[in-house]
């Protein structure tokens, strides 16, 4: 109870202005702002692994596995923050067992496992059939017993069966798309649609959402083809890697323009709420959102890849621009998601007061908790990697 | 049917069983009978001790408190917000005695000032108004409307009164400009006072032709008044629409400061 009330007497002192007494410290913590982001990346990695497949940008091919392992590895961890926000992990079902079709926070289980097993585990499963195959047959011990249990008993390696593999993977593929649009969309939705916070409450949210998921997703898939390449000791392909920073770029410019689309909206209409969210910009959130956000995370990666566009580089600049900018990109649209979920929650409903975050350390909503949702995806990548290669040498040729 | 889709069919009607049986087993039976809760848990909530006796209840022995409680200002408070949860005492009434707050900490939970509170809604400082004296010694909580009503207009107009306290109308009571019958310190929203309808009102002070000083300051050296061509500055607005009255921001331009 102390500590609760120095945390407290902590935060009353960083109060201006006037705040309503639940609004002194934040409901939402971290981990409501790695759950966007997690989930943004899925739907990143998903979308464009679907370049390759639905509209033939062969390009991207180097890729194509890998980020669908991506998607998948981030997939598995996205809930767990919320999870441990919410505590009581035995009722997370509850969402299921005792569908609640009026609740859009808890339509998320749906829209989850739909992505997760109707989707993302079937497509990867079709891509990888024939490869499950051959080395439930060649390997030994218990790589061979997990091959065997995840070829579900389809073990047929004629031509017929492997054509209808690519055909049904290309159309989970379409599925996927609207479905990945869907479950980024959704996220963009629960914070849309909060009327009663300005700073949230736009139509435009889910769109943001999506665009700038597709953007962290394509800039966490060239810093992970370039590390995994230079950890294999491979030449970067950089063909594939000219392309992903071509769509990178237009990405962002979408994002870009829409997000400024959105200020510009909240400005012209000059609402109640537009001195206060003035104050929480200059104030609160200058360095997250200006100076990270929008400088750092958007304008210096866009103005680089603009340039590998306009002058020809040689090659170990365009890698090093295309390195640095995914890195600026991916926290840019971390802070993004900082600015909406902490930010929004900063000033008082009274339009009148702003308030404080202060973060917890070692907390179950704490720095490290969060740091550790952070990194898991990547142990899991890590494990899927070695369990079935991306690369196009491990890929199984057939003898005709 | 490709063995994929015999074999992927196969798991998913599996996994859908299996669901079915653990939903069967999980989900309470009665879940979804009155709507998407379990009904039981209605019994649940029923078997908790009551503690709140209801208005209702009051008004079987305190008729007479009652009656002028529903005619003054607080007929929209419940009897329990003040003397707490009071069913034992219906139950009982000589062995349990609800609380009656009487210090003066109790009243400006509500009617301490606070700028979000409507305007209008009776506000005080509670350390500026009548320090160490008793709420209950001027108003009567069943009928707050005190006997004397208040002379001036900050306990109501608080916010207000605050924002003109730091401009330069400072120095001017509020009846200078509005025009206020006693009637409107009892029924405020019925007895509105006046406001002020022409530039010319405001011209009393701030036109050329204005006397200066004039003789509504009272005080020995007062401010400069910026004085304006009424006929020639913004003649087809009125004051307020550019100047707020409770915090007129008009100051004198530097060059004609210098000159």
């Amino acid at each position: 109870m102390e500590e609760l009330f120095e945390r407290l007497a902590f935060s009353v002192k960083e109060v201006t202005g006037f705040i309503y007494p639940n609004e002194i410290e934040l409901h939402w913590s971290i981990l409501i702002v790695v759950y966007p982001y997690l989930t943004g990346l899925v739907a990143g990695a998903f979308i464009l692994a679907s370049l390759e497949r639905v509209f033939n940008v062969k390009e991207v091919e180097p890729t194509y596995r890998l980020s669908l392992l991506t998607a998948l590895a981030f997939l598995i961890v996205a809930p767990l923050p919320l999870v441990a926000h919410l505590g009581h992990p035995e009722r997370a079902f509850e969402i299921f067992l005792t569908p609640n079709f009026r609740s859009a926070m808890a339509m998320f289980g749906f829209v989850y496992a739909w992505y997760l097993l109707v989707v993302l585990l079937v497509e990867l499963w079709f891509e990888y059939r024939k490869d499950i195959v051959v080395w439930s047959k060649k390997e030994k011990g218990l790589k061979k017993v997990i091959y065997l249990i995840l070829t579900l008993g389809a073990s047929d390696l004629s031509e017929k069966s492997i054509q209808f593999d690519k055909k049904a993977g290309k159309l989970i593929t379409i599925i996927g798309i609207p479905s990945a649009f869907l479950l980024h969309g959704y996220v963009g939705f629960i914070f849309g649609s909060v009327k009663a916070n300005p700073w949230w409450s736009s139509v435009l949210m889910p769109v943001v959402f999506l665009f700038s998921a597709i953007v962290s997703g394509i800039a966490l898939m060239i810093l992970l083809y370039m590390v995994i390449t230079l950890f294999r000791r491979k030449p970067v392909d950089m063909s594939c890697m000219d392309k992903l920073a071509s769509f990178l770029l237009y990405a962002m410019i979408l994002d870009f323009s829409l997000e400024n689309l959105d200020f510009i909206h909240r400005i012209y209409e000059s609402e109640e709420s537009i001195k206060i969210l003035y104050q929480l910009l200059i104030s609160k959130l200058f360095i997250s959102m200006v100076v990270i956000q929008i400088l750092l995370g958007t304008i210096v990666p866009m103005v680089f890849l603009a340039w590998t566009k306009l002058a020809r580089l040689p090659d170990e600049l365009r890698r090093l621009i295309y390195f640095g900018s995914a890195i600026l990109t991916l926290i840019g649209i971390f802070s993004i998601r900082w600015n909406v979920v902490i930010g929004g929650q900063l000033f008082s409903k009274s339009l009148r007061g702003l308030t404080t975050y202060k973060m917890e350390l070692l907390g179950i909503e704490g720095l490290l908790v969060a740091l550790l949702f952070l990194v898991l995806p990547f142990i899991i990548l890590y494990i899927l990697v070695a369990l079935f290669p991306p690369w196009k040498e491990a890929e199984v040729e057939l003898e005709a | 049917m490709p063995q994929q889709i015999k074999y992927l069919f196969g798991l998913a009607v599996v996994l859908v069983f299996i669901f079915l049986i653990v939903r069967h087993y999980l989900v309470s039976p009665s879940f979804g009978q009155y709507g998407h809760y379990r009904a039981a848990s209605l019994q649940t909530v029923v078997s908790q001790e009551i503690k709140y006796g209801g208005e209702i209840a009051c008004t079987e022995c305190h008729e007479d408190i009652l009656t002028l409680k529903n005619k003054s200002y607080h007929r929209g408070v419940a009897c329990e917000v003040c003397h707490s949860a009071a069913y034992a005492h219906t139950q009982d009434p000589y062995e349990h005695k609800p609380p009656a707050p009487r210090t003066r900490a109790y009243c400006p939970l509500c009617h301490g000032y606070n700028p979000t509170r409507p305007t209008g809604f009776p506000q005080i400082d509670p350390v500026r108004h009548n320090p160490a004296k008793p709420c209950i010694s001027c108003h009567n909580p069943h009928d707050p409307t005190p006997p004397v009503t208040p002379k001036e207009c900050e306990p109501c107009h608080t916010e207000i009164a605050r924002t003109k306290i730091l401009s330069p109308h400072a120095p001017l009571p509020c009846t200078q400009c509005h025009e206020a019958k006693e009637e409107h310190k009892l029924n405020p929203r019925v007895a509105l006072p006046s406001k002020p309808r022409n530039r010319e009102f405001c011209g009393q002070c701030h036109s050329q032709e204005a006397e200066s000083p004039p003789k509504i300051l009272q005080a020995e050296s007062p401010p400069e008044i910026p004085r304006v061509d009424m006929k020639s500055h913004y003649s087809g607005f009125l004051c307020w629409e550019c100047h707020y009255p409770h915090y007129p921001e008009a100051r004198l331009k530097k060059e004609e400061e210098t000159e």
